[in-house]
């Protein structure tokens, strides 16, 4: 069902055979997707998508139309064209247009894994089966998402380009809960191999979170010194790499504008231990091996010890800018060039903190400093004289990104793991943190 | 038999009788997909009698198209026009008490035998590992069609009338002093959807929603402040009419000077102030704090692993005060304008209008076929949606809304009582935990009310409480003439996620004693 190279291109051709615009772009994509949920220890849905889309944008005298199907038949990718031309010939003049890109070459990248495209049905009913087993071995009750997705992407220009990017992803979420309701552990991990997802520590890390929180004490909200599990760094900055918009920055509309109509770029603004960048042919995380508008992609450094070292300009922007556009991002990797600390020496100096296993409903208050609130959840611990005393009840904070990462807040990183974003996102790499200060404003009884 | 698309729709037609599509889908479906088998009714009985024969206890098909267009604009440019289509179906089976779900865009009768036989593999494959059996509530067999309220079907609108229409927007706000940015977009889905069971129901419906929007940005580049005001008026199932009607320009002419007003505006100092929330404002806060948490499969823990659960339990039913004695909440999926309206369920089950709140007290849940008998029904509220034929069905919100008072109660009235209050428009920041108690929203405009008077704007602004407290908090009412049905085009839930269109209607309300915080206030000490 997924479209291979040569009919991704088959496709590609007949739809640039039917266009009579200037110039074009267009896509054609496939995906599988294949899920198994459970709740309270049993079985909830399962099943299986299989789909395909084609789209096309066009240009007729600089004005722009886009439309989309997802029947490939050579009728309605036909009347798919015809459409995207008709909308191009009402709308008025993109300012925005920059001829397609004729032929790029393109670096591989090593995304694509047959098992996990075709996941067996009954090893993974199997593999849940057996954690399910052991939630009732060890009395709590469990509930988690198995999906498994494979996916084909191919582009192309009316002036030459063409790519091909077959990838797959495979992840597993898992929350315990005590029977009583009064605590919760939660543990996500994803991979394009289903060969290298560990189900098993998965669901010994959340039940093992239940367990250890039982009986939360309640503490007053404040000011704390914070570490955060590379789970809660990804809820909170999981993507934090597709945020620095040049035209934003040089509008006066971003986190990384500065007054007087400037930027922050070559600033220190983040701590000298934060390095930020983006690497498609990364092997634990690979990327899109192609950028914007079908640039190829290559690493780039956002911020590098501390320094915010490029702003992304789209080609539009880069043009007006007299720039060039930036082949990036396509990933998230957070890293540092001090040395690693493990999350075991960074609680054991710690006087008093709190230890973070997870953020939820976290949620935009102030761009200009970017600034968010959330919540803890599913495993919060009090740490005083370099021990973790008793589990603690949720906190809602509401903290400024740029102050957390600020010169002096961060006290030290950890290795980087790849981790998804609880509450969606792709997966980064991303170390544990230890932040001197860090916001809680209340407390939620929320478990 | 094979039928191509033109006889798919001819025979739809003369086998449903009442349904009456525009004429243009006709032609449109026929010019794209001349030589596909896409006979429904056969399609559906491929499905219901492969699941049979496979040994499912109960199987059903959704054969659905979805029809999209959106225009956005920044300034004085187009940014985007685009049209797509997505046409395919979803078969859902129940083996053994285990569900399983296989979907596909191939419309032939081969492939719906394929699918079937697919989710019928799935479901058997997890049922040897089920612990509890899916039991079903009854429900009446059903043949009928429907088409939501509208009276101009957007996509008969030339795309030309839509951009002039938002670059007129945009030049309004544009012609007001200190404006730096805007961008103004509208969105358009036609949801073509047909349903058939195994219990023998065979149901077509047709729905229009429109989601039109914008936001004027004021930009200080001196001092590297900005501030934004977004539009007021939000999404809603209807028709064009929805644009020519309503005062979009009025809005965005004042969504102008009070973006431009922001920038000097008074930052708010923290603590406790009585509310006074506007209906644009108020919805949100009912979706958060109301609407999700009396869904029943929250409750039940099976949403425990992505949006969280509810505090609201079982046992709390017709016992737990949830709010003042003037606070009444109803679910009805009849109401008009509200984007979660329909005739059936993606189930079959008829729409209906219940109380979840009645005179303060929790009183009922929201539910499917599925659902009920857990808590010892014998019938389903009709809750049961999917945003897309590839999408497995689950418990969806219907349309949430707080009871207006019955006297003709104005905004006025209510800030008149007020000492020491701010009132709130617009849908801002918001953020809940995952058993609906502690939250936090912001807003679009914070007016300080002093003394029972509008004293000036405020900035900064967000509340936080918790659900029953705020709702206990709730002393006044607006009247039917401050009564608004605005809605989110895209409430996220469940695993794979999904999207729900939802309307909340409110009238303005006052809460008493909540405390107000400053967003931008320096957090680090």
């Amino acid at each position: 069902m997924l479209l291979t190279e040569k009919e991704s291109k088959s496709i590609t051709d007949k739809i640039l055979s039917y266009v009579k615009a200037d110039d074009a772009s267009v896509g054609a994509g496939s995906e599988k997707l294949s899920h198994l949920r459970f709740a309270q220890n049993t079985f909830l849905t399962s099943g299986q998508r299989e789909s395909r889309n084609a789209n096309i944008t066009v240009w007729i005298g600089g004005k722009r139309g886009t439309s989309s199907t997802n029947d490939l038949d050579d009728a309605s990718l036909k009347s798919m064209v015809e459409e995207a031309e008709r909308i191009a010939k009402l709308a008025p003049i993109d300012r925005e247009y920059l001829p397609t890109l004729g032929k790029q070459t393109y670096k591989p990248v090593n995304s694509y894994v047959e098992a996990t495209a075709n996941i067996s049905l009954t090893n993974r009913a199997k593999a849940i089966g057996d954690i399910i087993s052991e939630c009732e071995k060890t009395k709590v009750i469990g509930a988690g998402f198995h999906v498994a997705r494979a996916q084909t992407s191919a582009f192309a220009t009316k002036n030459g380009n063409f790519g091909f990017e077959p990838t797959t992803s495979v992840s597993l979420s898992m929350t315990a809960r005590t029977a009583d309701g009064q605590s919760s552990g939660y543990f996500l991990r994803s991979h394009f191999d289903v060969a290298r997802l560990d189900t098993q520590r998965i669901a010994r890390e959340a039940v093992r979170k239940a367990l250890e929180g039982r009986n939360a004490k309640t503490i007053e909200p404040g000011v704390y010194t914070v570490i955060l599990e590379p789970q809660a760094v990804a809820d909170l900055i999981g993507n934090i790499a597709f945020g620095f918009d040049a035209r934003n920055a040089e509008e006066g509309r971003s986190a990384y504008s500065a007054p007087g109509g400037k930027t922050r770029l070559s600033e220190k603004i983040f701590d000298e231990r934060i390095s930020i960048y983006s690497d498609p042919w990364n092997a634990e995380l690979p990327g899109s091996p192609s950028a914007q508008a079908g640039l190829p992609a290559q690493r780039i450094y956002l911020i590098k010890n501390g320094v915010l070292e490029n702003l992304v300009y789209s080609r539009f922007w880069a043009k007006q800018a007299t720039k060039e556009p930036t082949a990036g991002p396509v990933n998230t990797i957070m890293e540092t060039t001090a040395p690693i600390s493990t999350a075991e020496e960074m609680i054991r100096s710690t006087k008093r903190g709190i230890l973070i296993s997870r953020f939820w409903y976290i949620r935009s208050t102030d761009p200009r400093t970017a600034s968010l609130t959330g919540l803890t959840r599913d495993g919060v611990w009090f740490i005083e004289n370099g021990k973790i005393q008793y589990p603690v009840k949720n906190f809602r904070f509401n903290q400024s990104i740029t102050q957390m990462l600020a010169p002096g807040n961060v006290e030290m990183v950890g290795a980087s793991e790849r981790v998804g974003g609880s509450e969606g996102g792709n997966a980064s790499l991303l170390p544990t943190l230890k932040l001197k200060a860090f916001n809680f404003t209340s407390q939620s009884e929320a478990v | 038999m094979s039928f191509s698309r033109r006889d798919f729709i001819k025979t739809a037609g003369l086998t449903l009788g009442a349904l009456t599509l525009p004429s243009w889908i006709y032609e449109a479906q026929a010019a794209t997909n001349a030589t596909i088998d896409v006979n429904k009714n056969n399609l559906a009985d491929a499905a219901l009698s492969t699941a049979k024969k496979l040994g499912a206890d109960y199987a059903d098909i959704r054969i659905n198209r979805y029809r999209l267009e959106a225009v956005s604009t920044r300034e004085r440019q187009v940014q985007n026009v685009s049209s797509g289509q997505n046409f395919g179906f979803g078969v859902r089976v129940l083996v053994k008490g285990t569900w399983g779900f296989a979907a596909s865009p191939i419309m032939t009768a081969a492939e719906v035998v394929r699918v079937t036989g697919e989710a019928v593999a799935i479901a058997r494959a997890n049922s040897v590992f089920q612990r509890r059996k899916i039991e079903l509530a009854p429900v009446n067999k059903v043949s009928a069609t429907w088409k939501s309220s509208f009276q101009k079907d957007p996509f008969e609108v030339p795309v030309d009338d839509k951009i002039q229409f938002l670059l007129k927007l945009n030049e309004a706000a544009l012609a007001v002093k200190g404006v730096s940015f805007v961008n103004s977009s509208m969105a358009w889905v036609n949801e073509q959807k047909f349903l058939a069971t195994s219990d023998g129901s065979r149901i077509e419906q047709y729905l229009i929603r429109g989601n039109p929007s914008f936001t004027v940005t004021a930009a200080d580049r001196a001092s590297g402040d900005f501030q934004t005001r977004n539009s007021l008026i939000e999404a809603q199932s209807a028709g064009y009419e929805y644009i020519e009607n309503t005062d979009w320009l009025g809005d965005i002419k004042t969504a102008a000077e009070e973006a431009v007003m922001k920038l000097k505006a008074k930052t708010v100092e923290p603590g406790k102030y009585d509310l006074i929330l506007h209906p644009s404002h108020l919805f949100l806060t009912i979706h958060e704090s109301v609407g999700h948490p009396t869904e029943l499969d929250r409750a039940l823990l099976w949403e425990a692993n992505y949006a969280g659960t509810s505090f609201l339990t079982p046992e709390k039913t017709g016992k737990l005060q949830f709010g003042s004695k003037i606070v009444n909440f109803v679910a009805d999926r009849t109401q008009p304008k509200g984007l979660a309206t329909v005739a059936y369920d993606d189930e079959g089950v008829e729409a209906q209008k219940w109380h979840l709140v009645k005179d303060g007290t929790f009183v009922d849940w929201q539910t499917t076929r599925d659902l009920a008998p857990l808590i010892g029904k014998n019938k389903s509220y009709g809750c049961l949606h999917a945003d897309s034929w590839g999408s497995v069905p689950f418990p969806r919100m219907p349309n949430v809304s707080l009871e207006p008072a019955k006297s003709n109660v104005t905004t006025e009235n209510l800030i008149g009582d007020v000492e020491k209050g701010i009132m709130i428009f617009g849908r801002g920041s918001y953020s809940i935990d995952q058993q609906r108690y502690n939250f936090q929203f912001g807003g679009q405009t914070f007016w300080e009310i002093k003394n029972g008077k509008v004293a000036g704007m405020l900035r900064d602004v967000a509340y936080q409480s918790r659900t029953t407290d705020f709702w206990g908090a709730c002393d006044g009412l607006g009247g039917q003439s401050t009564y608004l049905i605005p809605g989110t085009f895209n409430d996220g839930k469940g695993e794979p996620g999904q999207s729900n269109a939802v309307s909340h209607g409110c009238p303005s309300a006052r809460f008493r004693g909540i405390n107000v915080l400053n967003t931008a206030a320096k957090t680090q000490s």
